[in-house]
């Protein structure tokens, strides 16, 4: 047994204790796609199929078996990767793996891509807040903060659309890339880094032009929930004892700002980070119908339009695991950088 | 400090009273759609004082007499819009309404009874919350398909679990306070110190998560509406209607998808001062009282 308090321990301890975080996340997905009213066969056919092929499918699918012999059918099946085939129009016989896998990713990409726009532009902006407490520039800021949270990410999208794709002509309107030249051959899925990988300069810039504004869209979005935890963070570290301390050496302010306050003022907003990749993800949804970006979010919603059953459950357990991870993750990372937590 | 104090308590009065303004004018608005809507809501109604565009159909831009312009169907998109405050402020009192009178019992529970069963019903809880709001709230929404009523169903499962922990963490704290043990030694049953000495001294902290998950609802029913899981045309709906004009956006015609969003950054804009505002003043008050 490793020694309590070292990173291995702690490690395994979250990774324990995420564990039933997933079976509730998963039993909860279950509750919503079979208990709740609504036969996706009969959603499926609209009630024009006759009677044997709707038995044979539900059997096919167990949906006529008793609750929990379905709910064990399910667990199992998951935990040995068996995600089922899809139903529906679109991706009709492939198997869900498949299809996620080809889908994962744009959503990636997008991910962080905003990622770094956000945190980027979040941290900029808490930083010159919290070093001009109370000034007009502090105010200006806290008021990004606070609006350009509740701005509606897919309206956001839209205006910038149009600004630089419709009016302006700098950056494309939408989808991952260029009808012509192809993208990339696939090796990640990410463009940006096949293209690299392939050594081609020209495929890697419009792979990044096509990113710009679906990033600048989510990264803006997400920007105001770091600015405000930078900016809170700072305040705090800003009149601890050790600052006030380093300012008693007669050390210079701005290194008092950015060696003493400004790194500690970044630790809490690591734990933030899990928070904020859940507002990235549903953030993710809209931005790829905005921008018509061919990833898991857009697999979500298509896949609910045509009530293909098992292409839904399989996105969004495959969305649980991601966020599962990342939790555990987060914990871990914080535990490396603040030898506390782990304790 | 305490000049600062005085400072900081005006301005969250201010960003209150501003923020219950914006929800008394949306209110209004909402309700007197009818009346002061100056075209059917439903319908071409558009006068063509411009030609049509032979791009988006019937729609003009704003005018005169079409003070934010028409849709692609003729649509007076100010009617649309005066309309959608309708859509919007019910989906989102069922969908709070609903989070408050499941999440504020269950929380008074867990943080009363404690130990293993305040443990379980935790641990559920944030996991659920963990999840991203909007997917659960599309899956669910599919499932019980579209329409005001359903949407809001939709919602509320996203934010059980934020009134469940207010609740919870509040009442944790209330437990220990020496009146609810005065009341427990003077031989009051569990239910009474429940829900008269503890729940009646939590409901304190609840305007301020109603009008911040109020302004979050907004937004995520908007959301729905927008990837076409929410309501169904031709019910005038900020959402849905931003989804229309989408289509309709790569010709230039702004106007269509430019004032729904507005009104939805409007109201939420709102509820957020409103809430943040009477966090300020609430908190003290809550610390003030703790000590």
């Amino acid at each position: 047994m490793p020694r309590r308090g070292s990173l291995l321990a702690y490690g395994l301890t979250r990774l324990i204790l995420a564990l039933p975080m997933l079976l509730i996340l998963l039993t909860v997905v279950f509750a919503v796609l079979r208990i709740i009213p609504g036969d996706p066969i009969y959603a499926l056919y609209g009630g024009r199929a006759p009677l044997s092929v709707i038995m044979a499918l539900r059997h096919q699918l167990g949906l006529d078996k008793p609750y929990w012999q379905q709910y064990v059918t399910y667990i199992v099946q998951i935990f040995t990767g068996n995600f089922g085939i899809s139903l529906g129009a679109h991706y009709g016989g492939q198997s869900v793996i498949t299809v996620i896998v080809q889908k994962l990713p744009a959503t990636i990409e997008l991910s962080i891509g905003s990622m770094i726009v956000a945190s980027t532009i979040g941290i900029s902006v808490g930083l010159i807040s919290g070093i001009n407490r109370d000034k007009v520039v502090d105010v200006v800021g806290r008021l990004y903060g606070t609006t350009i949270f509740v701005i509606p990410v897919f309206w956001l999208g839209l205006m910038l659309q149009l600004l630089f794709a419709v009016d302006l002509r700098w950056l494309p309107v939408n989808s991952r890339f260029d009808i012509s030249p192809s993208p990339p051959a696939t090796i990640t899925g990410l463009y940006t880094i096949d293209s690299l990988l392939a050594g081609r300069l020209d495929l890697f810039v419009i792979a990044i032009r096509h990113l710009a504004l679906p990033c600048l869209t989510l990264g803006l979005v997400l920007s105001g929930f770091f600015a405000k935890t930078v900016r809170a963070n700072l305040l705090r570290t800003i009149n601890a004892d050790y600052v006030e301390a380093a300012r008693a050496r007669g050390i210079k302010e701005r290194t008092i700002i950015s060696r003493y306050a400004f790194k500690n003022a970044l630790i809490p907003v690591i734990t933030v980070l899990g928070l904020e990749f859940a507002i990235l993800f549903a953030g993710a949804v809209l931005t790829e119908t905005t921008f018509n970006w061919d990833g898991m979010g857009r697999l979500l919603i298509d896949s609910i339009e045509v009530q293909d059953y098992p292409l839904i459950q399989g996105t969004i357990i495959i969305f649980s695991f991601i966020i599962v991870l990342i939790s555990i993750l987060v914990d871990i990372l914080s535990g490396v950088i603040d030898p506390r937590v782990r304790y | 400090m305490l000049p600062m104090l005085e400072k900081r308590r005006t301005l969250a009065g201010v960003m209150s009273w501003i923020g219950l303004g914006i929800l008394v004018a949306f209110i209004l608005i909402a309700v007197l759609a009818p009346i002061i809507a100056p075209y059917p809501a439903v319908g071409p109604n558009s006068q063509f004082l411009t030609p049509p565009n032979p791009l988006c159909g019937a729609c003009a831009p704003p005018s005169f007499s079409h003070w934010m312009g028409t849709d692609n169907l003729g649509q007076d998109v100010l009617t649309r819009v005066l309309w959608g405050a309708q859509t919007s402020l019910e989906v989102m009192a069922i969908g709070v309404i609903l989070a408050l009178a499941v999440g504020f019992p269950v929380g008074l529970y867990s943080g009363y009874v404690g130990g293993s069963i305040d443990k379980t019903i935790l641990l559920v809880m944030d996991s659920v919350y963990a999840f991203p709001g909007l997917l659960l709230a599309a899956l669910v929404a599919a499932m019980l398909g579209k329409g005001p009523f359903n949407i809001g169903i939709a919602i509320t499962v996203i934010y059980i679990p934020l009134y469940y922990r207010v609740t919870r963490n509040q009442t944790l704290s209330v437990r220990e306070e020496t009146y609810v043990e005065a009341a427990r030694s003077l031989g009051a049953r569990p239910w009474t110190i429940m829900w008269l000495y503890i729940g009646y001294n939590v409901l304190i902290t609840i305007p301020v998560i109603f009008a911040l998950s109020a302004a979050d609802a907004i937004l995520t029913a908007a959301g729905l509406s927008y990837l076409g899981l929410g309501i169904q045309l031709p019910t005038p709906d900020w959402g849905l209607d931003l989804s229309v004009a989408q289509q309709f956006l790569t010709d230039g015609v702004w106007w269509t998808s430019f004032f729904p969003g507005l009104m939805i950054i409007l109201l939420t804009v709102g509820l957020s001062f409103l809430g943040e505002g009477l966090n300020d003043l609430i908190n003290p008050l809550l610390k003030k009282g703790r000590a």
